[in-house]
């Protein structure tokens, strides 16, 4: 019962939720989440293949997305406390400091 | 039959924690949701033979990420007057389910063509900690040394924002 096909379509669903949670919803915190939902799926999807084809290189690369989303969380986060302190809000809508033009 | 047994509870795992993710307002009950799913997907590991990743994983993820979110989360102390207001939540999760369905098939339909193969537990070093030692510091070398100045410029760099600093963007926020 367990095969490529099913492992495909938990990681599919994975990588999918994380795609809608972005699109979604406007809470900063809960868009970090998602993205790093979508990099689990696409490691759940490498760890597949790599028992699929019995070669080690996707477990090396799955270990390297999992460095770079360690990294990620750092600055993701320090920046997330800083917008919080100027903003006093987690809604991505507020955030346009960086925008041209109108000053909000 | 006992895998497919773990499979299918780790499977539903870690969908229905990745739904809790986008479904409740509240971010510390989402990140518990995240947390499950995390902790699901490492069991998917350990019974694809990747006894490392699944340390990894539990180690790294459940362990730091998550806990960093969750401490954020508290440290914040968000009350539920502050979240964001999200009136069109569900009809914006009906458009991207509506745009990630072809998306699910296409992959799907790909991958059910390929040969099939056994996939049950086997008894080999394969996912064991020294392979993959062995791949990381022959064929990997110059992304291992790329990532780690990568983790040491995140470090100096959470370091610098996290200082206190009279800043234009202070005060912008706090004449608007």
């Amino acid at each position: 019962m367990i095969s490529l096909t099913t492992y495909a379509f938990v990681a599919m669903m994975l990588f999918s939720l994380g795609v809608i949670g972005v699109i979604a919803r406007r809470n900063i915190f809960v868009i970090y989440m998602s993205i790093e939902m979508m990099l689990n799926g696409v490691n759940l999807f490498l760890v597949t293949f790599a028992r699929y084809h019995f070669n080690m290189d996707p477990q090396v690369i799955t270990v390297m997305v999992i460095a770079i989303a360690a990294a990620e969380a750092a600055i993701f986060l320090s920046v997330i406390i800083l917008l919080y302190r100027s903003r006093k809000s987690l809604d991505t809508d507020v955030f346009n400091i960086l925008k041209q033009g109108e000053n909000s | 039959m006992m895998a497919d047994i773990i499979f299918i509870a780790l499977a539903f795992l870690a969908i229905s924690g990745a739904i809790a993710m986008i479904v409740y307002t509240n971010p510390m009950y989402s990140a518990l949701g995240v947390l499950i799913s995390m902790l699901s997907v490492a069991g998917m590991f350990a019974l694809l033979n990747a006894t490392f990743l699944f340390l990894v994983q539990i180690i790294v993820y459940a362990g730091a990420i998550m806990t960093l979110i969750l401490f954020i989360l508290m440290f914040l102390n968000i009350k539920e007057e502050d979240l964001p207001k999200e009136p069109k939540k569900f009809q914006l999760i009906a458009l991207g389910a509506i745009i990630m369905i072809p998306l699910n098939i296409l992959i799907l339909k790909a991958v059910s063509k390929l040969p099939a193969k056994d996939f049950s537990i086997s008894e080999t070093d394969f996912g064991d900690i020294k392979p993959i030692g062995m791949q990381l510091y022959n064929n990997w070398l110059v992304a291992f040394e790329l990532i780690s100045i990568l983790l040491l410029v995140a470090l100096i760099g959470s370091v610098v924002l996290a200082k206190k600093r009279n800043s234009k963007v202070k005060n912008q926020g706090d004449n608007s």
